[in-house]
Parts: structure tokens; sequence; C-alpha cells
């Protein structure tokens, strides 16, 4: 009996005139946004692969150890076509120095765009398709009560459940209709361009959002079912359906961050530069007791030295130098750069407690906007898409142990930082027939650690279950509530 | 006739469920909003002061000696608005500090309590709550204004009287109007209330006159979406038809449209890249150094001590201003392309009544981009004022070279501007000078014009669909 309440529903919600303007719509959004979008992630490869070329050239230019700052950058995912999430805000490059170590940061991009908003594929199931879901169902049980068929078809020996699970079928079988065609044009049209290649991961992560966007509709479904088994006529469900999917889109993500800003507001960033000041300090007087302790000192002489460029990565370097200045120069490497790597990580631990509170208020922003099914669909679809913010501390982490990998292999090569071609490729002869003008040879850097980043699979699936739970609970939920009121409905 | 239709209307709206609905979320979205904006403008307001005033005392600092003040580095930060309440314009998100000295100045920045990994939000400003919430319900109260009519049958009934259809059309589009305005209009005077007992800003006589003529354009804006749907539920039978197209236009134009311009910039591949201008300024700095030669002999070489011989200090004071002039520019164009990524945005993405309402309350509200655009300007000014005082003040110095130049150690050491102490009082302070009222409204008037465009438009569209519209 559901079957057939369900195949009859299906052809006859198929047929509406609201049924094809959503869809046709929502078609072609998916072909005006999809070719933009993937064009943007052009650009943006583009701009990628210039600077990752640039980085190598660079390095290729390194004359002595301590001008070695390459900086890592992320490559643009192609699923952000899908959802854009933190993309655009923050920063996708880390540089590698030995006296700092890399961490989140904002991007240096262009602050007057931020007037406009987020802009994705999935606006398109977000608004589109969430709408045309609550249009489907927000007469389902009321209108058929207002127009009399609802007492005929509970007259017979159709019982109350079988035709509320026959309209839930129906419905979301006619959705999935939707939602499908949309998907499929959307990735059809991503594949046809030039640039784009998906690996097997990427196809897991793509299913996972068709997944998604397929509970969401169908908790949207779900929630004008919920208010057509309420309301005695279609339009009080209707404008009911309204209020809530403004709420859940609009509202609620807006006043979240709101809330979250008054909540828990954030210190300002100067607060943090005086704890800073005074490890600097410390720093110094930690470098005056280990000179002491070392024993050696400083030599006085001829300190005449010249600076050229042309170091890599737009360091100088020493080309030509004294005895003196060499000597005193080891000595402040020797002691000096140990310690200014070890302060690094103390920086970063402050550095730190300012980026913890900035992270508490998003997470607190994050739980508020929960509230929304539009929410949790958009937590999942950036986090499948590796735009949200876990994917990028992901990413700096990696940073991190490439940055260590490099300091080891600096250390290695100038034994401890005690040999002179950590800061000027002038040898023991050279220093005799001073000044030099011509430029020094690079170096061999062919055993330089390389850096290799993989996304996290897991890492990211752990994020997402959790909020496709809550949907799909919500879906359950809404459905309960459903069936409990449908039950006592007056029919006449 | 037509003020019994009015009349009609009205009353019959304002017993309605969802006019119940509207007032409680609109009183709630304007309360919510003003509360929370006399919060945040207390802390702006303080945070401001304390800057501005850290800045002051700086410069005060640095005018112990003449040459000191033009290497201090001065931070202007952008002054907390009461109008913001009505248009914030997206400032929470736009640079805020603007450092500089009178050689140069870097990119404006965005400093102070803000947080880079949340996403943006739309403050509850009006122009949020009228844009997004207001127009979806000017939509819900008039899709089934004609098909809706019709379905009851009372639509013939009307009709069959002696009165014209245009004065049907006219007094449902007026009842509509002065019922969304009723809970528009307290909702605003609940947020003036809140802000004007809180004490918090001070609005002076110039602003109430801005706020009228912004809540002007506000239902010059909602009556377009009024049109929309009216001329939408004349052209169909049944109001749930109506409802749907209403629906996917509003999405459409409120919501998708304005989002497109953050794309079309970035399409275009003229979208400026932060690597290329560090990679210009490194290329630019060693062209100049490589040539020192052509702004005299021995320019690349100087020593703090003057009696050296191997100094130029004319030469140095030509080379050195040639290199900042030339980082400058690339930091200008720079900067330029970044507006100018915003402005096309915005501009093509102009036939969305959305976007242009925002423009226009931005506009006369003084917030927003241009007045971010406006202040920089400003400011430029400031710098080639304090240039010219700190020039003037320096030929009053015998002892000193009278060159100007960005080169802090070597200015000092040489006396290439005077070490005299000057009078602080004198010296010229940042003061952001607000637009006046005729200048706001002339930014505003295409917009104005456009809406008015809309309105014309989807009253004409209304008018004949209606004409034609079978009654039975």
């Amino acid at each position: 009996m559901i079957w057939k309440i369900a195949k009859k529903e299906f052809l006859l919600n198929l047929m509406t005139f609201k049924f094809a303007v959503g869809t046709i719509l929502s078609m072609v959004l998916m072909a005006v946004f999809v070719p933009i979008l993937a064009k943007a992630y052009q650009e943006r490869l583009k701009v990628y692969d210039q600077n990752v070329a640039y980085n190598e050239g660079e390095l290729h230019k390194v004359v002595v150890y301590k001008n070695i700052t390459p900086t890592i950058y992320r490559q643009p995912s192609v699923l952000a076509v899908f959802s854009e999430g933190l993309q655009k805000q923050l920063g996708n490059s880390a540089t590698i120095q030995y006296n700092e170590v890399p961490e989140i940061n904002a991007a240096a991009a262009n602050h007057y765009l931020s007037i406009f908003s987020v802009f994705d594929a999935s606006l398109i199931f977000k608004i589109v398709i969430s709408v045309l879901a609550l249009l489907l169902a927000y007469d389902a049980i009321s209108g058929e009560r207002e127009r009399g068929t609802l007492r005929l078809m509970l007259s017979n020996t159709a019982a109350r459940y079988q035709v509320l699970l026959g309209k839930l079928l129906a419905g979301l079988l006619v959705l999935v209709v939707a939602v499908t065609i949309a998907f499929v044009l959307g990735l059809v049209i991503l594949l046809c361009l030039p640039m784009v290649d998906l690996a097997g991961s990427d196809w897991i992560r793509i299913g996972l959002m068709y997944l998604a966007s397929l509970v969401l509709t169908a908790t949207m479904y779900n929630l004008g079912l919920l208010f057509s088994c309420l309301a005695k006529r279609s339009a009080i469900s209707l404008v009911l359906g309204l209020f809530l999917w403004i709420i859940f889109a609009v509202v609620i993500p807006n006043a979240s961050v709101y809330l979250a800003t008054q909540i828990r507001p954030v210190e300002p960033e100067d607060k943090i530069n005086r704890q800073i000041a005074s490890l600097r300090r410390d720093a110094q007087r930690e470098f005056v007791t280990e000179l002491k302790r070392s024993g050696r000192s400083y030599m006085s002489g001829d300190e005449e030295v010249s600076d050229v460029s042309g170091g890599g990565f737009g360091h100088g370097y020493l080309r030509s130098t004294t005895e003196t200045h060499i000597h005193n120069e080891l000595i402040n490497c020797s002691i000096g750069v140990p310690i200014k790597i070890k302060y690094a990580d103390k920086y970063a631990e402050v550095e730190y407690g300012y980026l913890r509170g900035l992270f508490d208020q998003t997470r607190l922003a994050n739980n508020i906007s929960r509230s929304s099914p539009i929410c949790l669909y958009e937590n999942v679809m950036s986090a499948l898409a590796g735009t949200d913010m876990a994917s990028v501390q992901h990413f700096i982490d990696a940073v991190k142990t490439h940055r260590k990998d490099i300091i080891e292999y600096m250390r290695s090569r100038t034994n401890n930082f005690g040999l002179a071609i950590f800061f000027t490729p002038c040898t023991e002869e050279e220093i005799k027939t001073r000044p030099r003008t011509d430029d020094a040879p690079p170096l061999d850097l062919r055993d330089l650690p390389q850096f290799s980043y993989k996304g996290d699979m897991a890492a990211t699936l752990r994020r997402v279950v959790p909020d496709l739970a809550f949907l799909i609970l919500a879906n359950v939920l809404f459905f309960a509530v459903s069936f409990a009121a449908f039950l006592g409905y007056d029919v006449r | 006739m037509i003020r019994q239709i009015i009349h009609k209307e009205i009353l019959e709206n304002l017993l309605s469920f969802r006019f119940i609905l509207s007032l409680v979320l609109i009183l709630l979205l304007f309360a919510v909003g003003g509360f929370v904006f006399v919060g945040k403008y207390r802390q702006q307001s303080s945070d401001y002061w304390e800057k501005t005033n850290e800045n002051l005392g700086g410069l005060k600092e640095q005018s112990r000696q003449l040459y000191r003040l033009a290497f201090y580095r001065q931070n202007i930060w952008r002054k907390p608005k009461p109008l913001a309440l009505c248009a914030e314009g997206f400032e929470k998100s736009l640079p805020n500090c603007f450092t500089f000295d009178i050689f140069s100045s870097d990119l404006p920045e965005i400093k102070g309590r803000g947080n880079f990994t949340l996403s943006h939000f739309s403050n509850i400003d009006w122009a949020f709550i009228v844009s997004v919430i207001l127009s979806f319900l000017a939509l819900v109260f008039t899709y089934d204004s004609v098909s809706g009519e019709k379905e009851d049958g009372t639509l013939r009934q009307v009709l069959a009287n002696t009165i014209p259809r245009h004065e049907v059309l006219l007094g449902k589009y007026l009842g509509v109007l002065l019922t969304i305005g009723i809970p528009l209009f307290i909702g605003l005077l609940v947020s003036l209330i809140i802000v004007v007992v809180s004490n918090a800003a001070v609005i002076s006589g110039l602003d109430w006159l801005k706020i009228l003529s912004i809540v002007l354009v506000s239902f010059l804006y909602l009556s377009i979406f009024i049109l929309l749907g009216m001329f939408v539920s004349g052209r169909t039978a049944y109001p749930a038809n109506s409802m749907v197209i209403l629906l996917l236009i509003w999405v459409v134009i409120v919501i998708l449209i304005p989002s497109f311009g953050r794309i079309i910039s970035e399409v275009s591949g003229k979208a400026p890249n932060p690597a290329e201008l560090e990679r210009k300024l490194a290329e630019v700095s060693t062209e100049i150094w490589s040539n020192s030669e052509r702004y005299g002999e021995r320019a690349g070489n100087a020593s703090g001590d003057l009696s050296w011989p191997g100094n130029n200090p004319p030469a140095r004071a030509r080379l050195k201003n040639a290199l900042t002039d030339a980082q400058n520019q690339a930091r200008e164009d720079h900067h330029n392309k970044m507006l100018a990524q915003a402005f096309t945005g915005r501009s093509l993405t102009c036939f969305s009544p959305t976007v242009i309402y925002q423009r226009a309350s931005e506009a006369v509200a003084g917030t927003g981009i241009n007045r971010c655009v406006n202040l920089r300007e400003q400011i430029k000014e400031y710098q080639a004022n304090l240039k010219e005082y700190i020039r003037s003040k320096d030929t009053e110095d015998p002892q000193s070279l009278h060159l100007l130049f960005p080169e802090g150690y070597l200015v000092g050491a040489w006396r290439a501007i005077s070490h005299n102490p000057v009078d602080f009082a004198t010296v010229p302070k940042f003061q952001e000078r607000d637009l006046a009222m005729g200048q706001s409204l002339k930014l505003a008037i295409w917009d104005i014009g456009l809406l008015a465009l809309f309105n014309l438009v989807f009253f004409a569209a209304a008018f004949v669909s209606f004409l034609k519209y079978d009654v039975r």
C-alpha cells in the first residue's frame, strides 16, 4: 500500500509547476556558477604554479645556508568549487625560517572583497533546493485536506502510517531526482574543463558531498511535512515553513557569529607584544650567559665587509670579509642560532595563546550555528572540500615538521652552525684576495628534504560524521513528531 | 473608493497570522541589532580614543626635534560612526588601520579585535533587515494579492463595482505598503530609542537628516518588492504558483546575485597578487641601487660622518627619494587594483535592487568601502600638509642642509633637517572630515534613481498584467 501511495505521489509531484521551475532554476544556476568557479580555480592554480616555480628558482640561487627560507604553498583544492569555506580568509602558504615557527595566518588577500559574501556551488543546494523541498512538502497533508482527497484516501483500508510513509518516500524520491540532476550537471561541467583532474580520494569526498546534499534536502522536506501535519490550512504551514527557513538560512548563520563575538570577545593583538618583547630580552640575556660560559671572546680588528644581494629569496650575503669578522660572526652563529631556534618555539607559544582565543570564539560560533541544518551541511561540505580551518591547520602542522627537518639539515651541514658557510661563502684563501666582486657559486642542495603533503582522509571523516549524524537525527526527529501529529489529525 | 480598499487591505493584513509573525520577528531583529550596536560602539569608541591618544602622544614626543617628526610612523584608525546602526557597510572586515610617515604609507590593514578564522557575517544593521528580511516579508504579503483573491472569489465581486482596475491595484499597493510600514516603523523607533537612551553615540542634527533619507530609500526599495509580488501574482491563477516563482526570484535577487560580485574579478585574471607586489618592490629596489650613479657621484655609498669625502648628500637624497617614489607607486598600483576589483564586482551585479540599496544606504550613511577610499585620500592630503610644514619650519634653521629624504639615520646624523624643537600646537594633526549632506546625496543619487526606475518598471508590468487579468 505504501508503495502505491508513493508511486501516485511521486508522479503527481514530478509533474507540477513548482518542481519544474525549481529544477530548471538549479540547473541553470549550476551551469552558470560552475564554469565561473572553475575558472577562478584555474587562476588560483596558475598563481600556485608560479609561486612554486619561483621558490624552486630561488633555492637554486642560495649561496649560504642561512638564506634557505623557502615558502611552502598549499595546493588549491578543486573541490572548493563546491564549498568555499574559509579558503579566501586563511593564508595558504607558510615561510620556513629558523628563527620563527610558521602558524595559521590571515590571507594577505584583498580586504575590500569582504563586501561580498561567500559564493560557491553549495549555495544552490543550501538555498534553492531546500526552498524547493519546503514547497513540495508544505501542502502534502494540509493541501490534501483542503482539496478533500485526504478523507477519501483514509476512508480506505490504508492505515495512517502508510499514507504518511508513502508521502515521505515519494517526496524524497522526487527530491533525489532534483539533487542528482543538479549535482551531476555540476560535476560534468567541472570535469569537462582543462586543468581539473580528480584523484581517488576526491571521488570519495564527492560521494560524501552528494550524500550530505541528499540528507539536507530530506531534512527540509521533513520540516515542511511536519508543518503540514500541524496546520489545518496550507497557507499557515507555508508561512511557518518559510519563516523557519529564513531563520535557518539567513538569521542563524549570522546571529551565531554575532553572538560568539559578544559572548567570548577577543583580546586585541598588541597585548601579546609585551610578552614577546620580554622574551626577546630573555633571549639576549641567555646569549650573553652562554657566551661567557663558552669562554670565547670577540676579536677586535679590521671589520670592513661587503654585502651583496642575490643570495636567494631576496636576502643578501657576505661576499668579502676579514678574519676578525669571520671569527666574531662564528661566535654569534654557533651560540646565537641554537638560542634563536629555542626561543622561536617560545614566541610561537605566546602567539598560540592569542590564536587559541580566536579558535575558541570560532568554535563557539560553530556550536551555536549547529542549531540550523543548513549550517550543519555547510560544516560537512567545507570539511570535505578541504577548505575549513582544520584542514589548513593540518597543512601548517606538516610545514612545522618540515621546518624541523630543514633545521636539522642546516645543522648537519654546518657542524651545528659552527662553519662559516652558514653566513658567507668566503674560504681561507679568498679572505686574503679581497675585495671580491663576482658572484659566489650556489650551494648544492640536492639532498635538501623535500616537502610532500597529502590530505588526511581519516581526520576529515572524523569531523564530518558527527555533523552528518546530527542531520540524520534531525530528520528522524521531525518525522517522528509529524507522525505523532498526523495520527491525531482531523481529516474532515 | 480607493480609501476603502486601502482600509480593507490594511485591516485584513493586520489580523492575519503572517503579520503577527512578521511583527515579532522584525521587532526582535531591530531590538537585538540596537543592543549589539550600542555595546560594540562603546567598545570601538574606547579602543579608537585609546589608540588615537597614543598616536598623538607619540607625535608630541617626536616634536622635540623637527626631523623626527618626519620619520614618526603614525597610525590612524578609522573612527566608529553612529550611522553604522543604519548601514554598517561591512566595515568590520574592511581595513581600519592606516600606517604612514610623511614619505610613504603602508597598505591599509585590519588590526584590533578581529578574528580572521571567523567566517564573515552581515551585521544586523537596518540595511540587512530591510534588504533581506523585509523584502522577503513583502513577498509573503503580496504573493496572493491578486491570485489569492481570485481563488477566494472576492476579486470578481470587487471589480463588479464601478471601481476601475487601476484603483484596485493602487489600493492594494498602498495597503500593503502601509502594512509593511508598521513593523518597519515600530522597529526603527525601538532601535533608535535603544541607541538614544543608552547615550553611547551622539547623533547630530545632520545625522537625523541622513537617517530620514535612509528610511525613505528603504521604502523605495521595499515598494519594488511589493510591486514585484503583485506583478507575479497577476500573472498566475493560483497563489501557490506565484509563491514558488516569487521565492525563487527573491533567492536569486537577494542572495545569489550579490555574492556573484566576488568571483567576477577573480575570473578576469586581474586579481592583484601580494607575492607579485613583493617581487616588484624587490625588483625596483635592485634596479635603482645598481644604477645609483644616475643620481650623482657616489650616491650609493654613505657614512654617518658628514666629513667623510665619500658622502654626496644631495645625490643620496635624490636616490632615496626616487626609490621611495617608485615603491610608493608600485604599492599604489596594487592598492588601486584591489579597489578596482571590489568596485567592478559591485557595479557588475548592479541589476539586483539589493546591491543598489546597499550602495545607496552606505553612501548616505558615510560608511563602507567608499569611506575607506575617502579616508585614504584625506590621509594623503595630510601627509602632504605635514611634509610642507616640516619643510617650511626647516627653512628657519640656518644650520640644516635642507634635504628631506627617507633615510632616518643619515638625516639625523647629517642634520639634513633641523634638530630644533617645534611647538606641538602648530603641528598639523589628522582629523577625519565627514561628508556634507549634499555630497553624500550626490553619491547616492544614481542609486536612488535606479531604485525609482525599478519601481516604475514593475508598476507598469503589474498594471498591464492586471488589466488583462481573468477574474472569474
